[in-house]
């Protein structure tokens, strides 16, 4: 019987010992361990893994573990805040800051602010509007980041494309031409159009919208939500993308492809069989030294109409704190940290404080980040109603694909959205 | 008369068991319902939900999407794939029975090489079929393309004459292992007495698998059916991976549809009320299908 007991103990010590392991924010020999959560591939992090390797070493009574969890999965760090674990401090894309915001999964970062202000203050920082709610401050703006024109100067010199588009007809134009004089070795512009929930052709669509003064979703002056642009200019944005395939400007193949990043379109970017695309900074150096090892020249310029307030969008990742965490104190240093100048000196993202942005050196091909960036426009125009903007994207991307494949004319898929997004703002 | 202990035996036995049920079945699917008519995203706990009745239900009846979602699923997810599976896997399994790969030492070669499809984890699959099917660098592309058969790649995920037909593809690609190796315990479980009376009685190959092979076969076939039928009308992956629901929604199917209103949406209210529908399908095909099997076996026996 003693013995029964004695494997019934080890037995829940083993299992217990791993969970207790895994809460991440026991300390131990006067040192503060703090969980820090990420969900960039491990690809791109390389340089942030750098700069918390020099924080570990400069701060001994502060360590902090990196845990890299990619795809973002913002609804798993929900679920452990709910039961009272996850890490300390989270990674949060800029429109998810609202869902974690509302329960108060996160911890308000108003006291901490006040008593340990980050330098430079909060005014200089982009995309604010993403982080606060009911008057408090949820996540601080880490980085920022936007869509950019990528583009081969050399394939749209050989094209007699003089300079990169600055209009979406005229992109349409350049893209045909570039197309046809290459007897369609060279597509003028490629992008993810498939109809999947996150097909990167949401970007393209808002920014050809936005660019046109439109908007999907708008707040009417009575504070209820309602569709903000007509059938008829919808649809006109629908037939423009289809056009883009029809006239040999996009290769159709690009109607299967869901991400940006997507091999099809960052190999034709790099070998050559692309013209013109957008990417994102982060996507964009590892896709540069690629370009470079093909013997390609790629560089960037602002998207059609990018110079034009709120034409592009702002996105980027936003720092949480766990209001689980037993050392906010602490993890507002590092927070503070990876605002830091310091980070972004290894870290290839550009940072959300403007103050820190104009301390870094930002190479010529990668100007076009750095020229759109203070223009673009965050999704908080889209947050705040029924309709979540993954369910407009959805919505969207599901619409446009069906005109591409012939299942309905861009008038029909206008007036599904319309009334698609209709009936979902009224919740 | 027997002990007190003795008495409590089977209930103590039996406890531990029940308890699992409870826990991991019982509880989930009767939570399960109640989420049907609660409001709740995935940030809030379940202290946050609030009813709303049948409100969820009401909105995925009058969603016109739910209702090609369910043909979709129906016809193209499960009774073609079910189909093809059936028909491949017991030709496969006949071949792999068959003296002639005995004779030439191939059936140990051939019985591992079917298997290897089922030993990649499903993502992995649609990931490989994904690039094989892609227009520009895909292998079956450059095949066709090298072979003039078509001028330019075919995107065959995205249009709508192709879409269903790569998926169906993917889905018989992936799980067809599982019917060859059901389907040849069945055939290895056939008296071999059968097919030499057949012979003697000089009854040709076509004739012994009419009427011995097959009806033999029968209730391996039915179990099949029925695990391949749930397996696969419950599927997510295949559809949400290879398409995403797309070109447009044409590919929608009811379990991306869940995924869709619970995850997307943020409404699990309304996945749940999917969840309990697509249940409910399989609970009457459950039904239907053990009421026939039950009358055969009643007339048999």
């Amino acid at each position: 019987m003693k013995f029964t007991k004695s494997v019934v103990a080890a037995a829940v010590t083993s299992l217990v010992l791993p969970l207790a392991a895994c809460s991440g924010s026991g300390s131990g020999s006067g040192s503060v361990n703090l969980v820090f959560r990420q969900f960039d591939p491990k690809g791109e992090v390389a340089g942030l893994t750098t700069a918390i390797d020099a924080w570990n070493k400069s701060h001994p009574k502060i360590h902090v573990e990196m845990q890299t969890l990619s795809p973002n999965n913002v609804q798993q760090f929900a679920r452990e805040a709910n039961s009272g674990s996850g890490p300390d401090i989270d990674q949060i894309g800029y429109a998810d800051v609202a869902f974690l915001a509302k329960p108060k999964i996160l911890l308000s970062l108003d006291d901490l602010m006040k008593k340990d202000p980050v330098p430079g203050g909060t005014d200089n920082l982009l995309a604010k509007d993403m982080v606060t709610f009911d008057g408090k401050t949820w996540a601080m703006p880490w980085t920022a980041d936007t869509m950019a024109l990528v583009y081969n100067p050399k394939a749209l010199s050989a094209a007699g494309v003089k300079s990169p588009p600055t209009t979406w007809e005229q992109l349409a134009a350049d893209a045909k031409q570039i197309s046809s004089s290459s007897s369609g070795k060279t597509s003028g512009f490629c992008f993810a159009a498939s109809g999947s929930a996150t097909s990167s052709q949401w970007n393209a669509i808002n920014y050809y919208i936005w660019a046109h003064g439109g908007t999907l979703v708008q707040k009417n002056p009575s504070g209820a939500w309602q569709p903000g642009i007509a059938q008829p200019q919808l649809a006109n944005a629908i037939q423009y993308f289809a056009d883009l395939f029809s006239s040999g400007a996009s290769p159709k193949a690009n109607q299967a492809v869901q991400d940006y990043s997507d091999p099809s379109i960052v190999n034709g970017l790099a070998t050559g069989s692309c013209a013109m695309s957008y990417e994102p900074p982060a996507t964009f150096a590892p896709l540069l030294k690629q370009a470079k090892a093909a013997g390609t020249t790629l560089t960037t310029a602002p998207m059609p109409s990018g110079l034009t307030d709120g034409a592009t969008h702002l996105g980027g990742r936003a720092l949480g704190i766990n209001r689980n965490s037993k050392h906010p104190d602490e993890a507002w240093q590092v927070i503070k940290y990876l605002m830091s100048a310091t980070t972004f000196k290894t870290y290839s993202q550009y940072p959300a404080s403007k103050s820190t942005l104009t301390q870094l050196t930002v190479p010529e091909s990668q100007q076009g980040f750095v020229k759109q960036l203070p223009h673009a426009r965050s999704f908080a125009r889209y947050i705040g109603s029924d309709m979540t903007v993954a369910s407009i994207e959805q919505l969207v991307n599901q619409r446009f694909s069906a005109v591409y494949s012939g299942q309905s004319s861009s008038s029909d898929a206008a007036a599904a959205i319309i009334s698609g997004l209709t009936k979902g703002l009224k919740g | 008369m027997a002990s007190r202990s003795a008495r409590r035996q089977p209930y103590a036995l039996t406890t531990p068991a029940l308890i699992v049920i409870g826990v991991l079945f019982v509880f989930p699917s009767v939570y399960n319902v109640v989420l049907a008519f609660q409001k709740l995203s995935p940030y809030d706990t379940p202290g946050d939900a609030t009813w709303v009745g049948f409100d969820n239900f009401k909105a995925i009846f009058s969603d016109p999407q739910i209702g090609s979602a369910t043909l979709n699923t129906a016809f193209w997810l499960t009774a073609l794939t079910v189909a093809i599976r059936l028909v491949l896997g017991l030709g496969l399994a006949l071949l792999l029975q068959s003296q002639v790969l005995a004779r030439w030492r191939l059936r140990g070669v051939g019985r591992t090489l079917v298997l290897v499809p089922w030993m990649l984890p499903p993502v992995v699959a649609v990931a490989c079929w994904k690039s094989i099917f892609d227009a520009n660098t895909g292998v079956l592309n450059q095949f066709l393309v090298s072979t003039h058969i078509v001028s330019k790649g075919v995107p065959f995920l995205a249009q709508t004459s192709t879409a269903w037909w790569s998926v169906i593809a993917i889905i018989v690609w992936r799980e067809l292992p599982f019917v060859v190796i059901v389907m040849m315990a069945g055939l290895q479980s056939i008296p071999k007495e059968q097919y030499e009376a057949a012979a003697i009685d000089s009854a040709g190959r076509w004739q012994s698998f009419l009427h011995i092979t097959l009806p033999n076969l029968r209730p391996v076939i039915v179990v099949v059916v029925l695990m391949t039928v749930i397996q696969t009308f419950n599927n997510f992956v295949y559809v949400w991976l290879s398409t995403g629901g797309g070109p447009g929604t044409y590919t929608q199917v009811l379990a991306t549809q869940l995924y869709s209103a619970a995850f997307v949406a943020n409404d699990l209210g309304q996945g749940a009320a999917i969840g309990i529908v697509m249940t409910a399908t399989m609970a009457v095909f459950a039904l239907i299908y053990l009421r026939v099997t039950g009358d055969r076996e009643g007339r048999s026996a």
